[in-house]
């Protein structure tokens, strides 16, 4: 080979290898050590015991992690119909000039500009029972029984939860979609009136498939986030009343740093890993197939 | 060719894996927050040709709020002043994070030597591991087996030897409006019926008796303490949290059945309480809808000033004459680590720690309770004045639930209490539960 052309082939990989190193170090690493750490029995204190996959096989038991994972399951549920369904008819219906358009779309965005915790702090004012907007403004239209606990009712807390997590998230569902929209052809749209379609028949035979790619990723980003959940459930609940609202990132962090079982938080985590990996891979393999059509 | 980078990239990789991991995960030396670097100071004198060392102690505190901060840096300006051959140096870092912290301080090689931190089994847990050195000589040489009342000198002694220095506690009562209780016509209740018969007249007259925010749920185990001990007697209680006893035994479901469900069932709360904070469920006691709060002395951090002259607190109701009396009263202090690096100067500044000089100034300043009785309390207001009564008056001290038991058991025990408050008629199902985790926690060897 060529002097010129090793240099040319090795360029881009010493530029690579500064983040690439800062990657390993601070993500891959760490990973890989909790990988370690979940087949151990550790307190963050003395030496870590080795013990196996025992701490996965009390996880399949414990009663809280399988209350988790049904949580999660709700969020992921919930995040992959709502904000997918009311952003995508939000970018529709907003897409075209009006009065005041940027303005109204900047205020559907910015639920996400603000911190989660902020956010969860002021919506768990809204949500008191006795103080709170939300039940004071039901009460004053006649709506009192539905006045209730909203995060202390068992039943209700986790759905109160993944509400203000989609109200949060509509936002961001819309902008893509607008993204999207602007990148229709609109020739396709002309040639499909031409062709007699409605306004229905050509949203769901033209625009739909169109916008096809930046549906896959707003339903993997979705899951991926519903997955990660931590912020509001800490600021709102932390996981309570008595774990009602847990979900896998909280009740990993109560394991490790509250309870100090360093091990068994690793296991959430690797679980929380894995099933994590399932939706990526599915996402890159979509996204590595794309790039080689060009 | 193409995959030779990657082949590079996975040997990195699988290099960094064997250097991270298979090497001893114990911290040796460790960079922690707030920890600052030791230095030993040396002085020159001038004019002679020798050099002479000033020592120094490493003091880490979890005090982070402007008023207790100011006193403590006031106190240890004054003990560097009575010991002019040592210097002080200080960390002070917010509490939650020191509570995760102080496992690395223990256990780095040059760990901070003075401490502070909680009596009970925060404290046991890490006197259990040989983390905490033991100081019955200090308390020997400076007579505080004499000064400190039997109850805080047993609160800091395993197995004889004393291992804690405690300073300053606050007291737990039933906290409740003077003006509400007026106007309803009650007096504070001294006996169990007493309270249900106030509880009910408050009821009738459109007042919920008590508020509670079980939000996080220690407050809920506030009522746990007191009942059980009331009830059951302050060693048993104290045998539950040490896992020497069982959750199952009748004595502990009594407390559910025959006391506390009762209550709730007949309204004697206010609904939703695990919706509320603390200062949430104040607000409704200050908004007159509810008369009375167990609550700890730092009440008054949430209180609001105009209303000082409308809140007064009793001592939590006597349910039965003759079983002796606990109190609830979270003690701080300080401790040395085992492996401090400057022994004779760790034990100068917890002796002037546990002066009565300091402790009236701490007490003075801060409005918080000394445990050494040589401290002039004329000075105190009056409800300080009768917490002392109250706790000095007890048969024993403790820590509250979730510093008297393991963490996780403190976790589990209140999830429990929430879990029953939302469905009293469940507590059977709920105490055999607790019961599990006991076990598992106590007597199954870790």
């Amino acid at each position: 080979m060529s002097r010129a052309k090793l240099t040319s082939q090795l360029t881009p990989y010493l530029f690579l290898i500064i983040p690439v190193l800062l990657f390993v170090i601070w993500i891959v690493g760490p990973m890989l050590c909790t990988f370690y750490y979940s087949m151990t029995r550790w307190d963050g204190f003395s030496a870590p015991e080795f013990i196996g996959f025992s701490n996965f096989g009390k996880l399949l038991k414990d009663p809280v992690f399988l209350i988790s994972l049904k949580n999660n399951l709700k969020w992921v549920i919930a995040f992959i119909t709502v904000p997918v369904a009311s952003g995508l008819g939000l970018a529709v219906a907003l897409n075209r000039e009006f009065p005041g358009e940027r303005y109204i779309k900047a205020a559907i965005f910015a639920p996400l500009v603000f911190s989660m915790v902020a956010t969860g702090l002021i919506w768990s004012w809204i949500y008191n029972p006795e103080y709170g907007l939300l039940n004071q403004v039901l009460t004053l239209i006649g709506l009192e029984q539905f006045a209730m606990g909203w995060l202390s009712n068992k039943d209700l807390v986790m759905w109160s939860i993944i509400f203000v997590a989609v109200w949060r998230q509509v936002g961001y569902v819309m902008v893509l979609y607008l993204a999207g929209l602007s990148g229709v052809d609109p020739t396709l749209l002309d040639a499909s009136k031409v062709d007699g379609c409605n306004r229905w028949q050509t949203f769901r035979n033209v625009t739909l498939p169109l916008l096809s790619p930046i549906t896959v990723v707003v339903v993997i980003v979705s899951v991926i986030d519903s997955l990660r959940a931590f912020d509001l459930v800490s600021v709102m609940t932390r996981g309570g009343p008595y774990n009602s609202s847990s979900v896998l990132a909280n009740f990993m962090y109560i394991e490790s740093f509250h309870n100090y079982k360093m091990g068994y938080g690793a296991a959430i985590a690797v679980v929380l890993f894995l099933i994590t990996l399932v939706f990526i891979i599915f996402y890159l393999t979509r996204v590595l197939q794309n790039e080689l059509e060009y | 060719m193409k995959h030779k980078p990657y082949a590079i990239l996975v040997i990195v990789t699988m290099l960094l894996l064997l250097a991270a991991c298979a090497a001893e995960p114990i911290i040796e030396t460790v960079e922690v927050p707030g920890e600052t670097i030791v230095e030993t100071v040396e002085v020159e004198v001038p004019g002679e040709g020798v050099v002479s060392e000033k020592s120094i102690v490493i003091y880490n505190s979890y005090q982070t709020d402007p008023d207790p901060i100011a006193a403590e840096k006031h106190l240890i300006s004054l003990f560097e002043e009575q010991n002019p051959d040592i210097d002080v140096v200080q960390s002070n870092i917010p509490s939650e994070d020191y509570k995760q912290a102080i496992r690395a301080y223990l256990t780095a090689s040059t760990p901070p030597d003075v401490l502070t931190w909680f009596a009970g089994n925060r404290a046991r847990f890490f006197i259990d591991k040989g983390q905490i050195m033991s100081i019955s000589d200090v308390w020997e040489s400076e007579g505080w087996n004499e000064d400190y009342p039997a109850g805080f000198k047993a609160l800091s002694t395993v197995d004889g030897e004393q291992y804690f220095l405690p300073t300053s506690y606050y007291w737990w009562g039933v906290y409740y409006r003077i003006s509400i209780f007026e106007e309803n016509g009650i007096e504070p209740p001294q006996t169990w019926d007493d309270l249900m018969a106030a509880c009910e007249t408050l009821k009738s007259n459109g007042v919920t008796p008590f508020t509670i925010g079980t939000k996080a749920p220690w407050p809920a185990a506030g009522w746990f303490d007191y009942l059980n001990m009331r009830v059951n007697g302050p060693e048993f209680h104290v045998n539950l949290m040490l896992g020497r006893e069982s959750y199952t035994d009748p004595r502990v479901e009594t407390v559910f059945t025959d006391y506390w469900a009762p209550m709730i069932e007949n309204g004697y709360f206010i609904d939703n309480p695990s919706a509320y904070t603390v200062p949430e469920a104040v607000q409704f006691m200050v908004d007159g809808k509810a008369a009375m709060f167990l609550m700890g002395a730092f009440i008054h951090n949430v209180w609001p000033e105009e209303l000082n002259d409308d809140i007064a607190f009793f001592q939590f109701p006597i349910i039965d004459s003759s079983v002796p009396v606990g109190e609830d009263a979270p003690t701080d202090g300080f401790f040395i680590a085992a492996n401090a690096q400057h022994t004779e100067e760790a034990k100068a500044l917890l002796a002037f720690l546990g002066s009565a000089e300091s402790q009236q100034y701490f007490a003075d300043e801060l409005g918080r309770l000394p445990v050494h009785s040589g401290v002039d309390t004329s000075g105190f207001t009056a409800e300080q004045q009768q917490g002392i009564e109250m706790l000095q008056g007890a048969d024993y001290v403790a820590q509250f639930f979730d510093r008297d038991t393991t963490p996780e058991m403190a976790t589990e025990g209140m999830n429990g209490m929430i879990e029953f408050w939302d469905n009293p008629d469940s507590i059977s199902s709920i105490l055999e539960r607790l019961e599990t985790t006991r076990v598992e926690l106590f007597e199954t060897e870790e």
